[in-house]
């Protein structure tokens, strides 16, 4: 455990702190850029996913009423789920661009290479948070609160954070080397969405099939944001170690195979 | 880890030893679309690497200002950029022994939907300038740029001229040990040309290193007292500035007179 911390505190911690001014301007930049863009600015924010789950919970608890996905109630689940869905569907694309957007930035800059990927996570991050108060509302909406294993919701944020971080470094570096990249992401993405359990909980699914199920790492994630509001969840913990062990896994592996290509990124704008 | 990593102990500036850099010339970098696409879909090889620089071992000693000369496609600017340290080599090392500033491609940077005021605090921060000296360095970096009274306008509809002067202005605030520079290093009008020449000489003076890639040495009113020249990716020259003018000359009328290379006058 202690290397994974070690790669962890260097590679994230460190490096964000040390370069905190630049890529706090950065971030502000790009969040005030999609802000600024439409009419209702950070409203979007809110009622994108919340339009979304609505849809989502009309359609699987009035249209298709009759099975028992994921658990009651309903419509405050899929909002806890839909977010961070969002955030990494958001994280994934957006990574594959990383070095296509604006190529004279690396000619130039004296920064690491690695700040242009923090970047990207750290906006998908915060737009994350900002969406937060979605939340708020499907509790008030379905008057619900949480328990004390609420404590969990910030962990999941951090090892989300770090799962997105080794992902987009991945798909970044890949996607230098092979722009095709891009593509092939956007198809493995929707995928994953109906092999996550963002509509249905872990527990729906065969018993059989929940150890393969759980080597998505978004398993483990989701299940930790859910255990303050659903503690049955706790039930399916030896499901969420092997997701956290493949978290990271896949952070290790980005760390290494951004460092390998490098100097192909660096080339190749 | 920064990009560049420092060597407080060498002897030398600047110190590349045997570097080379293979760069895939492909798709990207000749366009082709569709075309090349198909071939490679076929199982064709599209991107062939090729050797830009191979075996260089140069040093740059304190104090030194030299220019980088060759003709097109010489890899003066993959010179530069190994020497700032964005590019890494794929044999040899580049070593350094001081903080070395990058000016290469600087107006690029700039965001078009940012003010002047904010893009500077970027273009700084992405020369490794913390805010705090930004402000400090604000105020001259606008009255050399003249965007005083235009400092919390978008810099959208300024000219390029103007994004070259302020981008000029910023590099010069990091006052770096040691400056890479292509045609950047002077920009601008003829009064601000003037005025890049009389700072570029003051920091000579006072011991700042210089390499610049340029066309026109000319422009540079004696600052080099050193040339390399660039070609076949290697140093075929490395001497006096009047010496390697005179082996650029050469180079391109023998180039001509081959007629490889159509567009060498600009």
């Amino acid at each position: 455990m202690w290397i994974p911390a070690a790669l962890a505190y260097r590679n994230g911690v460190r490096i964000i702190w040390e370069h905190r001014q630049v890529l706090r301007m950065l971030v502000l930049r790009d969040l005030q850029k999609q802000y600024t863009k439409f009419r209702l600015g950070y409203l979007w924010t809110l009622l994108e996913p919340l339009g979304m789950a609505l849809v989502l919970w009309f359609v699987f608890t009035q249209l298709l009423g009759g099975q028992k996905l994921g658990l009651q109630p309903y419509f405050l689940f899929i909002a806890v789920g839909i977010l961070p869905w969002w955030w990494f569907s958001r994280g994934v694309s957006r990574a594959a661009r990383t070095f296509r957007r604006n190529p004279a930035l690396l000619r130039m800059s004296v920064l690491p290479t690695k700040i242009w990927v923090i970047r990207v996570v750290l906006v998908a991050m915060a737009e994350y948070l900002l969406s937060l108060p979605v939340v708020l509302i499907a509790m008030l909406a379905t008057r619900t609160l949480p328990g004390p294993l609420i404590v969990l919701f910030p962990v999941a944020i951090i090892v989300q954070f770090f799962l997105m971080y080794g992902l987009a470094m991945l798909i970044a570096a890949g996607a230098a080397v092979i722009p095709d990249l891009a593509r092939i992401v956007r198809i493995v993405l929707r995928a994953t969405f109906y092999l996550s359990p963002v509509l249905y909980s872990i527990a729906n699914i065969p018993a059989g099939a929940q150890v393969i199920a759980a080597i998505n790492p978004l398993v483990g994630i989701l299940g930790l944001y859910r255990i303050g509001f659903w503690p049955t969840e706790i039930d399916s913990l030896p499901h969420y170690g092997i997701s956290l062990g493949v978290t990271v896994a896949i952070f290790i592996s980005g760390l290494v195979v951004f460092h390998r290509f490098e100097g192909r990124i660096l080339k190749e704008s | 880890m920064a990009r560049q990593r420092l060597d407080p102990d060498l002897e030398s500036m600047l110190l590349f030893t045997d570097v080379g850099i293979n760069i895939l010339k492909g798709r990207r970098r000749q366009g082709g679309g569709r075309r090349h696409r198909l071939r490679r879909f076929v199982g064709e090889q599209s991107r062939t690497g090729s050797w830009v620089l191979r075996g260089v071992s140069t040093q740059i000693a304190a104090g030194e200002s030299v220019a980088v000369l060759g003709l097109k496609n010489s890899g003066r600017t993959e010179f530069l950029r190994l020497a700032a340290g964005t590019l890494i080599p794929d044999e040899g090392v580049v070593r350094r022994r001081a903080q070395v500033l990058p000016m290469i491609d600087l107006g690029r940077a700039f965001g078009r939907g940012f003010t002047v005021r904010q893009n500077i605090y970027l273009l700084g921060g992405l020369l490794g300038l913390t805010p705090d000296k930004v402000e400090s360095a604000l105020p001259e970096i606008v009255e050399t740029a003249r965007l005083a009274p235009n400092i919390d306008k978008y810099l959208r509809g300024a000219s390029a001229l103007t994004r070259q002067k302020l981008a000029w202005a910023i590099a010069m605030a990091v006052n770096a040990p040691v400056v890479v520079a292509d045609e950047m290093l002077v920009v601008g009008d003829v009064e601000f040309r003037k005025r890049c020449l009389a700072h570029a000489e003051r920091l000579r003076t006072a011991g700042t290193t210089f390499l610049v890639s340029t066309d026109v040495p000319r422009k540079f009113e004696g600052l080099f007292n050193r040339a390399i020249v660039l070609h076949n990716g290697g140093v075929v020259a490395d001497g006096a500035l009047a010496d390697g003018l005179a082996l650029l000359r050469e180079l391109r009328l023998a180039n001509t007179a081959a007629g490889t290379e159509k567009d060498d006058i600009r």
